[in-house]
């Protein structure tokens, strides 16, 4: 009487398989959808370090440029003989 | 805009009944400072843009402006008057007109970061060049301009809409200009930084972009 009971609450290993299978199924295609998400993210912040780097390039260019052109608006306003008038 | 009004109400108070009391201390600014005019401080603040030269935010939609020294402290906001035309760029060649021949749609105060510095102009005059290439200067309220345009009792009145009535140039409170632009500005000069009217803030300040990418980054 126990042995048979205890037999019944046992599942056998092809039953466990068959559950689990489906489960498995599911964890494989979630793992595979995180890999491709985390590749995915990877590369956005590659792309978003690369856009970060040229915008610090790009800033400090027009830094550059920002001088040059204080430099030859004060050369201007220095060489420029004629008094002008003022829009007033 | 309280602190506008209230220093248009000190501006009215004033004996002379010509400008800001000399010597009088200015009202706070960052209450009243609009959110185009706070970022552009904050980006020249944190990038030096300045050079440690002392600077002015022109601020055209709300016709006042605001002041710095070269470290970046806040000495006040002033009501201006500036061009009669919505605009932010100037016409080419409008620098060399005479004003009677500058049309009412040229009569723009450009928008941009400028270098300006004292200069002579007509009849000896000193004023501080804004753009000289356009001819667009930072003065008090001319003494030779039509007592019709009335540019006193504009620049006195708390609403923003009657301050555009100039050729381009940027009028001023008299007392302004000679106790604290004159003697800020007259060695090496400083920075002008004309908020625009209708054009992208950071097509006139491109490197706002990068300011706004760098703070991204530091949260």
């Amino acid at each position: 009487m126990v042995g048979a009971t205890g037999l019944g609450g046992c599942a056998t290993k092809k039953y466990v398989r068959e559950q689990i299978a489906p489960v498995s199924a599911r964890v494989d295609t979630i793992e595979a959808k995180l890999q491709e998400t985390d590749g995915t993210a990877k590369a956005a912040l590659a792309e978003a370090q690369a856009a970060s780097g040229q915008a610090q390039q790009n800033g400090q260019r027009l830094d550059q440029l920002n001088g040059r052109v204080d430099s030859v608006d004060q050369r201007l306003t220095v060489q420029e003989r004629r008094v002008k008038r003022p829009r007033n | 805009m309280i602190n506008l009004i209230l220093a248009l109400a000190g501006l009215a108070s004033v004996s002379a009944a010509d400008d800001l009391q000399a010597g009088a201390k200015p009202p706070e600014t960052e209450a009243t400072a609009s959110v185009e005019s706070l970022r552009v401080a904050d980006w020249i603040a944190t990038s030096g843009d300045n050079r440690k030269l002392p600077y002015i935010i022109v601020d055209k939609a709300n016709a006042s402006l605001r002041m710095f020294d070269g470290k970046g402290k806040p000495l006040g906001v002033f009501p201006v008057l500036i061009g009669v035309a919505v605009g932010d760029d100037a016409t080419p060649g409008v620098g060399s007109k005479n004003l009677a021949e500058i049309g009412p749609a040229e009569k723009t105060t450009p928008a941009g970061r400028f270098l300006a510095r004292f200069g002579i102009a007509v009849g000896k005059e000193r004023v501080l060049w804004v753009d000289y290439a356009t001819s667009v200067a930072l003065h008090p309220i001319p003494k030779t301009v039509s007592p019709k345009e009335r540019r006193r009792q504009r620049m006195l009145s708390p609403t923003a809409d009657d301050n555009r009535i100039t050729f381009g140039c940027i009028n001023v409170p008299a007392a302004f200009y000679s106790k604290t632009v004159r003697p800020m500005f007259q060695r090496k000069g400083g920075y002008v930084y004309v908020l625009p009217d209708t054009k992208p803030l950071e097509e006139v300040f491109p490197r706002l972009r990068v300011q706004a990418l760098t703070s991204a980054r530091i949260r």
